[in-house]
Order: structure tokens, then C-alpha cells, then sequence
């Protein structure tokens, strides 16, 4: 029998898993939006994090700007380059019956923007040092950092603000028609180019709210995106493709995944496991673990 | 192949396999470029064949590379294969036929393995997204292997018994012809029919009695037999095999990015893609050395805007699929 450690490190645990997992859970977010439009698996999202990472921290060291008011700037930035990446490289592939070509091309973007950054800002690990970077929080008992906690409600916030987008207006609304049936959608008017932009745009500002998160709580360099972005696959997974609050939820459960995997266990297991569970919803409950299972038409 | 194309084929690969004994050739930069193009070239046949002709999208090449490379060293540096032999000839696990064959094995028995639930259950991107994670999985599990697999700095094979580029180039050359002619068989017989039948429409296709599930693991498999041979002669080039040289995800994305900017489901279009993209690759490194990763991610980009058919069938006229 395992000895059970302790409640508080119990508590300890679930909540730094939860913490670091909303950071999977908020790129899943951008991921899910982008999928359910486009049928495609965006690699590069990890790396867009990482992008909008160094330019929070090139606001920071060259401007002054604090990271979290960076928002302000990174999170309008981020829906227009996602906007523009989208008219730019995938416009015309969205059309391809073989989804091949766009897969390809975010695996080409992810290149680029990698080498990009390894070319600007060398490929050592950066980060983001501020005042408050040391500051923790004490809650029934348990300790957590101002960053994270900060970036925990950055995650919480992005997907409210995404959920009620989709919801509420009605070119949220023509999102998720497109994403549940693309040609009847586009029977009703819609347009897939509009949609799928609209897709992009809010999932790299995701990204970039993302990016906010990772530069103010870890250390990164220009290629710690890619496993950014199978993270958030599985954490897109476990949540159910498709679905927004899932995908947080997702994301969340593997950070708790890791963290008791991590002290039960060993680090060394973690991926093997993380993606071992992974590959048992995909097989066994691949609507996600937080859906209701549907019958298809 | 029409009848004027096939002698141009065959004066092509009598004209690479006698290139070695050009003078200086072997120590030309040149050669170990063609050795990689080959060794590449049989990297994207292997992921046409289950991608391109069998339509399954499969993000996993890169373990079936890693386990036959592994495969190759465990055996080589353990001695598991020839007992005494060893001592009396040095040099017998250095491209040995048997090690080889059984890298391939290896690779194929794994994707049986996984391939039979993955592919029962799981289709289109659920499969890709599928075979991604197990991919990571057998990359975790040779890290934590202990000493079989000497964990996170791999294995060791005695880099002694390397002499010449030589060998390596005449079996690149010969299991690039070798893939090619067998896949041209295979999907001129009944399989490989079932097989592009499974591919269009997989509910037709079992309605007219064939296995899908039969057929989609057993493309599955052939296509990891062929990268794990392939893993099994980087083995002999690299000697040092390690979870992150050999199950780095780039053995899997090269070879499927060549395949589409080659032309997915045609015969030629992945050894053309090798060559014009491992050139493209190189030259890159070559010319602006601190770019060329840069450089390589705008050459997919610009590709796949440019030419999303890829190669074979935008240039070379009509493709043929088989």
C-alpha cells in the first residue's frame, strides 16, 4: 500500500496541477475553436504562445510595460495577426479537400516562428522578472505564487469571455453552426472564410493571453511551444473536440494528471502517462470526458 | 511506368550505383547529401504508403524510425544476435541483413500491436492525433529503460567498424529501388486495390467484402517494417542512438512534408520530393547557416500555397498512382 502523504500536501498538489494545467487548458481553448472550423490540427499554436511570450517580455524590458497590462495590447494583437494568418496561409488550403496542405503549413509557420525567435532572441531560456515575480498567496493553508494564480485567472477569464462570444452574439453563433456542419452552415449564409478567420483571430489571441501566462509564471525559449502544443491536444482530447469549457476542463485534469503522476510516480513518466490516458479517451470516449455522448446523424 | 520511363529508371539507378567508383566521389560533399536523399527518400515511401495510398494519416513514423534504430544498437551492442561469432568477426553486426530485417520486424510487430485497437476505433484525425501520442509514449518508455536502452544518453555501437560512406550509400540506393519496386507490386495486385479501395470509400469497400480493418493494419505495418529499416541503416551511419536523435519528430514531419510537396499517392512523387526538399534543406544550411531553419519552414509554407498537389502531379503530366 502507497502511504497517503499529509491533506495539505494533498491540497498542495491539486492545486498546483490545476494552476499549471489551466495553461494547457487555455491554448486547448484556441485549438478547439480553430479544429472545429477548420478540421485542422494547428501545431503552431504552442509556438505562437512562446511568440506573444517574448514579446511580453520585450514590452516589459524595453517599454516598461508591466505583463499583465500588456494584455491591453497583446490580446487586440493577437486577433489581428491571427485574422491576417489566417487570409495569409490558410485561406486557400481551407478549401483543399486534402488537409494535408494546411496541416503542413502550421507545421511550416511553427518552424518559422521558431527560428524566427531562435534568430531574434537567441536560444537560450528567457523569462520575465518583475517586483511581484517572488509574491505567493496563502489560501486554507496552502501556498501559490501571484503569477500563477494570475495566470489561472487569465485562463478562466479568456474562456468566459470565449463562451460567452459564442453564445451570445450571433457571429459566435455562426461559429459553432460551422463547426457542428460546415455545409449546412454555409447553406444558411454563412461564410466558411468569415468563420474560420473569426476562429483564428480569437484562437491566436488566446494564444496571446496564453503567452502572458507562460512569460510572467516559467522560463521559456523558442522551442519549449511544441510540447505547448501536444499538451493541449491531449488536453483537447480529454475535454471533447469541439468543446470550449471541456477544453479548459481538459487542461486542468491533465495538470492534475502530471502533478500526481509527478509526486506518485516519477517526472519521468509523466508524458508516457499524460499521453497513455490520452490515447485511452481517444479510443474508449472520443466525445471527451465532459461531454454528453451524442448519436451521430 | 511506361516502357521509355522504365529505361530511364533503370540507366538512373545504374548510374547512382556506379557512382562510387568515380575517383573521388566518395569523399565529395555530394555523396553523403544522395545517402541522406535515399535515406529519406525510403522515409517517405513509408509514410506514402499508409498516408498516401492507404489514406490513414499517421503522425507516427518517427517511433517506427526510433525502435528500428534502437533495435539495430540493442542488438549490435549487446551481441544478442551471434554469440561467439562476435569475437572472430568484429565487424558481423555492420550491415548485417538479419539485424536490419529484424528492425523492420520490430517496427511492425509494435505497430500490429498498436495498430489493430487504433485503428478499429479511431479514424481520420482521431488516428493522426492517435498516433502522435503513441509516438511520445515509445519516445518516454526508451528514456526510462535503464540500461537496456541506456536511458536518456542512448546506446553506443562501436564506431570502430566504420571505414567508408560506401556501404551506406549502395544500401540507401538499393532499399530506395527496393521500396519503390515492392510498393509498385503491391499496389498493382489485388492488396494494394483493397488497399486505395479502402482509401476512397471505406464503407463500399467493406461492402464489397473486403477486411478494412485487415488491410489498414496491414499497411500500417508495412509502412513501419520500412522506417524501421531505415532506423536500423541510420544506426550503422550515426552510431549513437539516443531518444532524441532518433525519435526527434523530425523523421516523421521531413518525410511527410517530401511526400506532399512530392505528390502524396504516387510512386515517384516521394523519392522527387526527397531530393528537391533535403537539397532545398541543405543548400539553406550551406548559404545562410543561421537561418536555414527559417528558411525551411517558408519553403513548406510557400509549397504547400503554391504547389498543394505537390510535384508529380503539377509537373511530371498525368501521375500515375501505381
Amino acid at each position: 500500500m502507497v502511504n497517503l502523504p499529509p491533506p495539505e500536501i494533498l491540497l498542495q498538489l491539486s492545486l498546483n496541477g490545476a494552476l499549471g494545467g489551466a495553461m494547457y487548458g487555455v491554448a486547448a481553448v484556441g485549438l478547439s475553436l480553430i479544429f472545429g472550423t477548420m478540421r485542422l490540427i494547428f501545431l503552431a499554436q504552442g509556438a505562437m504562445i512562446i511568440l506573444a511570450a517574448y514579446f511580453v517580455r520585450a514590452l516589459f524590458y524595453g517599454l516598461g510595460v508591466d505583463p499583465f497590462l500588456s494584455l491591453l495590447i497583446v490580446v487586440p494583437v493577437g486577433l489581428g495577426v491571427g485574422w491576417l494568418i489566417y487570409q495569409g496561409l490558410f485561406r486557400q488550403a481551407a478549401a483543399e479537400a486534402d488537409r494535408n496542405v494546411s496541416l503542413l503549413i502550421a507545421v511550416g509557420l511553427m518552424f518559422l516562428v521558431q527560428n524566427l525567435m531562435t534568430v531574434i532572441w537567441g536560444g537560450n531560456t528567457a523569462g520575465v522578472v518583475t517586483s511581484y515575480t517572488a509574491s505567493g498567496i496563502e489560501l486554507f493553508g496552502v501556498r501559490t505564487s501571484f503569477t500563477r494564480s494570475m495566470g489561472f485567472l487569465i485562463a478562466l477569464s479568456g474562456t468566459g469571455l470565449v463562451m460567452l462570444f459564442l453564445r451570445k452574439t450571433i457571429v459566435g453563433k455562426a461559429v459553432r453552426a460551422a463547426s457542428e456542419d460546415m455545409d449546412a452552415a454555409t447553406l444558411m449564409g454563412i461564410s466558411p472564410h468569415r468563420v474560420n478567420a473569426i476562429a483564428f483571430a480569437i484562437g491566436i489571441s488566446l494564444a496571446g493571453a496564453a503567452g502572458v501566462a507562460v512569460a510572467t509564471t516559467f522560463p521559456f525559449n523558442p522551442f519549449a511551444g511544441f510540447i505547448f502544443s501536444l499538451k493541449a491536444l491531449v488536453a483537447l482530447a480529454l475535454g471533447g473536440i469541439g468543446n470550449v469549457t471541456g477544453a479548459l476542463a481538459g487542461g486542468i485534469l491533465l495538470g492534475l494528471i502530471e502533478a500526481y503522476v509527478q509526486f506518485f510516480i516519477s517526472g519521468g513518466w509523466t508524458n508516457a502517462i499524460a499521453y497513455g490516458v490520452f490515447l485511452l479517451v481517444l479510443m474508449f470516449k472520443p466525445e471527451g470526458l465532459f461531454s454528453r455522448p451524442y448519436k451521430k446523424a | 511506368m511506361s516502357r521509355p520511363s522504365q529505361w530511364i529508371a533503370i540507366v538512373v539507378v545504374a548510374a547512382l550505383a556506379l557512382l562510387p567508383f568515380l575517383p573521388g566521389a566518395v569523399d565529395a560533399y555530394y555523396f553523403s547529401f544522395l545517402f541522406f536523399v535515399f535515406l529519406y527518400a525510403v522515409m517517405a515511401q513509408s509514410w506514402n504508403l499508409v498516408a498516401g495510398y492507404g489514406g490513414q494519416i499517421s503522425l507516427g513514423s518517427h517511433a517506427f524510425f526510433g525502435l528500428g534504430a534502437y533495435t539495430t544498437a540493442i542488438l549490435w551492442s549487446g551481441n544478442y544476435l551471434w554469440g561467439s561469432l562476435y569475437d572472430s568477426h568484429p565487424n558481423i553486426y555492420y550491415f548485417d541483413p538479419v539485424t536490419m530485417l529484424l528492425g523492420g520486424f520490430v517496427a511492425a510487430l509494435a505497430a500490429v500491436l498498436i495498430g489493430l485497437p487504433l485503428l478499429s476505433k479511431l479514424h481520420g484525425d482521431y488516428f493522426a492525433l492517435g498516433t502522435l501520442g503513441f509516438g511520445e509514449i515509445v519516445k518516454v518508455i526508451f528514456v526510462n529503460g535503464g540500461d537496456f536502452t541506456g536511458g536518456a544518453f542512448g546506446i553506443v555501437a562501436p564506431a570502430s567498424s566504420f571505414d567508408t560512406l560506401r556501404p551506406h550509400y549502395w544500401v540507401g540506393l538499393g532499399l530506395m529501388v527496393a521500396t519503390a519496386l515492392a510498393i509498385r507490386a503491391l499496389m498493382r495486385s489485388r492488396y494494394g486495390l483493397a488497399l486505395i479501395a479502402v482509401r476512397d470509400d471505406e464503407m463500399a469497400a467493406s461492402a464489397n467484402g473486403i477486411d478494412t480493418l485487415k488491410v489498414k493494419v496491414a499497411a500500417f505495418a508495412g509502412s513501419a517494417f520500412i522506417a524501421g529499416v531505415a532506423g536500423s541503416l541510420y544506426t550503422f551511419y550515426i552510431f549513437h542512438v539516443g531518444p532524441d536523435s532518433v525519435f526527434d519528430l523530425d523523421w516523421m514531419l521531413l518525410p511527410l512534408m517530401m511526400t506532399v510537396v512530392g505528390g502524396t499517392g504516387t510512386l515517384l512523387g516521394p523519392i522527387l520530393g526527397a531530393l528537391v526538399m533535403y537539397a532545398v534543406f541543405d543548400l539553406a544550411r550551406i548559404v545562410v547557416p543561421d537561418y536555414h531553419p527559417v528558411i525551411s519552414g517558408l519553403t513548406i509554407i510557400l509549397a504547400m500555397l503554391f504547389l498543394p498537389k505537390g510535384l508529380m502531379r503539377s509537373f511530371v503530366g498525368k501521375a500515375r498512382t501505381a
